[in-house]
């Protein structure tokens, strides 16, 4: 909100200047984001005319001007260039208080100057043309002062307002603020005190825990009051735009001045001498102040003559009841509303207004007739000829403060403080001078401050009268157990050792779009979707990670990188009945060579399912029971036979694989080679939830004695796979490992056939295995292979 | 043999032990040795003549004799240590400035390291790791943290909401901060609890340099007995010191969440202002940077997790991460953060 300097200290007794308020207001919790000082400053500075112009007898680039400022015409030096005769100027004349301190008198190069016609610079003024001296309207009066042609200096606070601080939203708040918590002294704002001439208005309240209090002033004779330029100003510096109609612009001068909004109706328009505050009929039509039709509901409270709604309370006023500059009579309507109606019905409507602003937070229940008798006094001042014809107060619902019974220690045991008791009492005092002393305190909230209903809220209020430095920083916290969630160390594990293979870790939002979805294969109907999405793009919460990863692969493809290595660790989500369902994955992708660029030795290959492989079986390598397995039911983004599944123990550790065409495409690939795998993060997590200790797996004997290995190479045909012949492996006597070390297919080899060339190694705890040992064993591996596989020795 | 003597022969070994290792080449380092400090070497057998000299003169020169021996055998360890950096610099068509083998290089994301660091943090303070949803119910990320409905606070958290329901029916919505994990916490435990969560938020607010639509949070909750705000005061300190240094210092401003009666924001001195110049672009020369949110449990949020609010008070407190990865890695537009450039990326290690 922003806040004039000069209206603050219309309220303050001797006010700070403006950085010191500012710092005050900061450390109570009324931010000040920006300060800015406007208008100008200087004094002793009258229109003067050019009336001749001499060249310096000493100095080529200076000139002798005679100014006249109405009464004499004097001689001054001047270096401008843009002199000219006749030209009304601002002229300083000795004594002058200018932008940069006192003008003195001076001989410039032996002739003495008897002032200074001005630049804008010199008289402090911004965003003018500063290259030579100030030219001022031929229609400004010579000899008058020059700062009455410019804005007073002033300075305008930029306060951040926290949707608590609804007791701080005008002018007379804030200095209330500082006059509580600083001592500094309260001036209040001067109101009609006047009668009313004749009865009061008829208001029907059918609707009073709603509307528990509607204030309304009659004035007559209003026509052609028109807004006083000094209100015009001060509404123009906080942003307004004043209409120059003070039924208008008066309202909005008291709302910001006092917090309470105001609205002014023609009474030629309203039917009816009775004012009705009640709930809108559903399907009632009203048109509003700017010319929207709307659409109301019982859930909003209205402003109604005896024929239709005149406002919807608290947040706009009606078209056909507003006032113009025929209106002759106004009502002034001040009321308080039930601050949650009128936020519901301004979110309904979509109508934000300084008014519903204001209700929303709640305003002062004390407040509505100052605020009325306020705009009065405004608009008596500026047309003579109204009168006040009648007054009304209708307050069906008296105001009861909330009481709190403070305690001094219960104070000081929320804070942690020892702040003495006179020192709370006199915080209590600040804020209601009626407090009596006799502990524990009874402390009624002033009217303003309706949020005062428990002893932390005064506790907070103690707290800003002492200054937040004022509690300790010291604590005996007893200790208690700590500990990180088995998500968390899974994720953490999986991400470190990722890196450490290449893969750089990203991070995508979990919005995607129909389209990212259809890419994947995904249908956009079983997705989860957002309501109120910021675009299309971001209409759909990500099922899969696959979609932010595919749009960071081509986004760095795109910026030259021919080898990209990702991974995310991330929530998807997915419908689950009416609900949703959320899991964390850990996915990633690997396109271009493996390792990135390779060596001078050369050695990069062009990624592959294998490398892939390779990465997962590091990744999971320690943890019991990790293996690949067929793919039964794989994700459609997989190239069909491209993919395995990943499985610990009994659990799915989720799918790697090569992704399909589709995908490769829409990440516009010349080729189709994006390797890709998932995991659901639950299941690495399900080992962690065991204590780490039965984690760990015991680690086995070594034997003493050299080991033997054998070379075998075999032909077989290719549908058998190499896992199923490892697997033929186990039971082999001694038998310490099983290396595949070549696959051969071509020269030699029957077709439909494929080589396998694997080194076996074997280790006896008991002893060396000699030659004839070794060869048994080896004869039994053989003897397996071609029974079950029908392998033959390659020749 | 007398002691004046004794110290001249002395003098003659040390001066000879140098020029023979001050020659260039050096000479061998293990024939230096023998010559001078062997058992049958030159200040060996001087010593040993020690024992001609009287016993009272004795005592000085030997402590001289074995300084001369320490030097000497400082001295051949020198020479011995530099000798075979010297040959292997010869080596002729080895270039030992080529590249090593390349080994992979990834890399974690600067939010995933910062989050790690303060959950670290917290961990040091003994606060546990909590846990919860993402798609949240009004109720828990709302109406529990004491955000009343049509409540002006709610104009603080922009608000996405999804098409799916919860158990009363009503439309989920992406939680908006951590805090709904206080919530879940402390319905799932008896207090005391102490306790802290980081992870990601949302809020439905056009993308610029300092805000985004999804960002994360940490923070951290105490409910116990007696707990104060000096207690938040001492732990928020500790948190800071831990992250910046013992050096820093905080500071309390009042400030205002719904969830917490009295609230503060928490600032921390400007650990990035350079000495004397009074402009730092961080701090903006305040010489404090806002960092934090804090306060006390409001009551009604203790209420409604069953915790008598008579007998249990606690506090909260916590941040952006985002704020401060930007702060820690130079980062002045987060959007950066989402880009996931690789060039940026793996920069981060």
């Amino acid at each position: 909100m922003k806040i004039l300097y000069s209206w603050l200290a219309d309220f303050i007794e001797n006010p700070p200047p403006p950085e010191e308020l500012a710092a005050k207001l900061g450390r109570i919790g009324l931010k000040v984001e920006e300060l800015r000082r406007t208008g100008v400053s200087f004094t002793g500075v009258c229109v003067g005319r050019i009336e001749k112009i001499d060249k310096h007898p000493n100095a080529d680039k200076l000139a002798l001007v005679d100014v006249n400022d109405g009464k004499a015409v004097m001689r001054v030096v001047c270096g401008a260039k843009n002199i000219a005769v006749g030209q009304h100027i601002p002229f300083a004349k000795v004594g002058a208080m200018l932008a940069e301190g006192e003008l003195k008198k001076a001989k410039i190069r032996g002739v003495e100057s008897e002032g200074m016609i001005c630049s804008a610079g010199e008289l402090g003024l911004e965003g003018y043309d500063n290259s030579g001296i100030l030219v001022l309207a031929p229609e400004t009066q010579l000899g008058s002062d020059a700062a009455a042609l410019f804005p007073k200096a002033d300075c305008v606070l930029e306060v951040e307002m926290l949707p608590n601080q609804g007791y701080c939203l005008s002018h007379y708040a804030l200095a209330r603020e500082l006059s509580i918590f600083y001592g500094l002294k309260l001036k209040d704002s001067s109101v009609f005190q006047g009668e009313a001439r004749g009865e009061a208005v008829p208001v029907e309240i059918k609707v009073p825990d709603l509307c528990p209090r509607y204030g309304a002033i009659v004035i007559k004779g209003v026509k052609g009051a028109r807004t006083p330029e000094w209100m015009a100003a001060r509404l123009r510096a906080m942003g307004a735009n004043p209409k120059g109609n003070l039924l208008i612009d008066g309202s909005n001068y008291v709302m910001y001045e006092l917090g309470q909004p105001t609205h002014c109706f023609d009474i030629a328009q309203l039917s009816g001498p009775k004012i009705i505050v009640r709930r809108a009929l559903a399907g009632e039509m009203m048109k509003t102040l700017d010319g929207q039709a709307l659409k109301l509901d019982p859930g909003m409270m209205v402003i109604a003559d005896a024929s239709k709604p005149v406002a919807l309370a608290g947040v706009m006023g009606g078209a056909y009841s507003a006032v113009s500059d025929a209106t002759e009579a106004i009502l002034i309507e001040s009321a308080r509303f039930h601050p949650p109606t009128v936020r519901q019905a301004a979110k309904t409507t979509g109508i934000k207004s300084e008014s519903s602003y204001r209700f929303e937070r709640g305003t002062d229940p004390e407040l509505p007739l100052k605020a009325a008798r306020r705009l009065a006094g405004l608009i008596l001042e500026a047309a003579p000829g109204a009168s006040v014809e009648q007054i009304t107060d209708n307050c069906p619902v008296k105001y009861q403060p909330p009481v709190v019974d403070v305690d001094p220690a219960r104070i000081n045991a929320i804070l942690g403080t020892g702040i003495a008791d006179s020192e709370i009492f006199a915080c209590l005092k600040a804020f209601q001078p009626a407090v009596k002393d006799g502990k524990p305190w009874k402390f009624a909230a002033p009217s303003w401050r309706q949020d005062l209903e428990t002893i932390q809220d005064v506790a907070e209020e103690v707290a800003r009268y002492v200054g937040y430095d004022v509690i300790p920083s010291a604590s005996a916290m007893p200790m208690l157990p700590s500990n990180v969630t088995p998500l968390w160390t899974a994720g953490s594990e999986l991400k470190s050792t990722l890196a450490s293979l290449g893969f750089s870790e990203v991070y995508n939002y979990d919005f995607v779009s129909a389209r990212e979805l259809k890419v994947c294969g995904l249908d956009p109907a079983a997705a989860l979707e957002v309501k109120n999405p910021l675009s299309q793009d971001f209409q759909y919460m990500r099922p899969t990670l696959l979609a932010g990863l595919l749009k960071t692969l081509r986004y760095n493809l795109n910026r030259g990188r021919e080898t990209v290595q990702l991974f995310e660790s991330g929530t998807v989500y997915s419908r689950k009945d009416a609900g949703k369902a959320e899991e964390v994955y850990c996915s990633g992708l690997l396109y271009g060579d493996f390792p990135e660029g390779g060596s001078w030795r050369g050695g990069a290959e062009k990624a592959d399912f294998y490398h892939l492989k390779g990465v997962m079986s590091r990744l999971f390598a320690g943890k019991g029971g990790f293996r690949c397995e067929t793919a039964r039911k794989a994700p459609a983004y997989f190239q069909p036979g491209l993919c395995l599944e990943m499985r610990l123990g009994a659990n799915s550790a989720g799918y790697l694989g090569k992704l399909s065409r589709a995908a490769a495409q829409a990440a516009d690939l010349k080729d189709d080679n994006i390797l890709y795998f998932e995991i659901p993060l639950a299941c690495v997590a399900q080992a962690g939830k065991t204590e780490f200790w039965q984690k760990i797996a015991k680690i086995k004997p070594v034997s003493a004695f050299p080991q033997n290995w054998r070379d075998l190479s075999i032909v077989l045909e290719e549908k058998h796979a190499w896992g199923d012949l490892e697997r033929a492996f186990s039971g082999v006597q001694d038998l310490a490992s099983a290396r595949l070390v070549d696959v051969y297919k071509g020269k030699n080899i029957p077709a439909g056939c494929r080589s396998l060339s694997i080194r076996f190694t074997f280790s006896s705890m008991t002893g060396t295995l000699n030659d004839s040992e070794v060869g048994a064993r080896m004869t039994a591996i053989l003897d397996k292979l071609s029974k079950n596989f029908g392998a033959k020795l390659r020749a | 043999m007398n002691a004046t003597d004794w110290k001249e022969r002395l003098s003659a070994i040390r001066d000879s032990f140098s020029v023979s290792i001050g020659q260039k080449p050096a000479g061998d380092p293990e024939a230096l040795e023998l010559r001078f400090l062997g058992r049958k070497g030159e200040l060996a057998l001087l010593l040993r003549d020690l024992k001609d000299i009287p016993l009272e003169e004795r005592k000085p020169l030997g402590a001289l004799g074995n300084t001369a021996k320490q030097e000497m055998e400082a001295k051949l360890a020198e020479l011995k240590g530099s000798a075979p950096a010297a040959a292997a610099a010869a080596v002729p068509g080895l270039d030992l400035t080529l590249p090593g083998m390349p080994f992979p290089k990834g890399s974690l994301h600067p939010l995933t390291h910062v989050m790690n660091r303060l959950a670290e943090a917290f961990l040091k303070l003994g606060f546990t790791m909590g846990d919860g949803p993402l798609i949240e119910d009004d109720y828990h990320n709302f109406e529990a943290l004491n955000f009343p409905p049509f409540h002006p606070a709610r104009d603080m958290q922009d608000t996405f909401y999804v098409d799916a329901k919860d158990a009363a029916g009503k439309f989920m919505l992406l939680r908006t901060h951590t805090s709904p994990v206080q919530i879940r916490s402390m319905e799932r435990q008896e207090p005391p609890i102490r306790v802290f969560h980081t992870g990601r938020v949302f809020r439905s607010e056009a993308v610029d340099a300092s805000h985004s639509f999804a960002f994360h949070q940490i923070e951290g909750l105490y409910v116990d007995k007696g707990v104060s705000m000096a207690d938040l005061k001492w732990t928020a300190d500790a948190f800071m010191k831990d992250l910046f240094g013992s050096a820093v210092k905080t500071r309390f401003n009042p400030s205002y969440f719904p969830f917490v009666e009295p609230g503060a924001e928490v600032d921390m001195s400007c650990v990035f202002c350079k000495s004397g110049t009074g402009r730092c672009p961080v701090c903006k020369g305040t010489g404090w940077l806002e960092l934090m949110g804090a306060g006390m449990v409001h009551p009604n949020v203790l209420k409604g997790c069953k915790y008598d609010p008579e007998k249990w008070s606690g506090f909260a407190f916590g941040g952006g991460i985002e704020r401060f990865a930007m702060l820690l890695y130079g980062i002045s537009d987060m959007r950066m953060l989402y880009e996931n450039d690789l060039r940026v990326l793996k920069q981060v290690q």
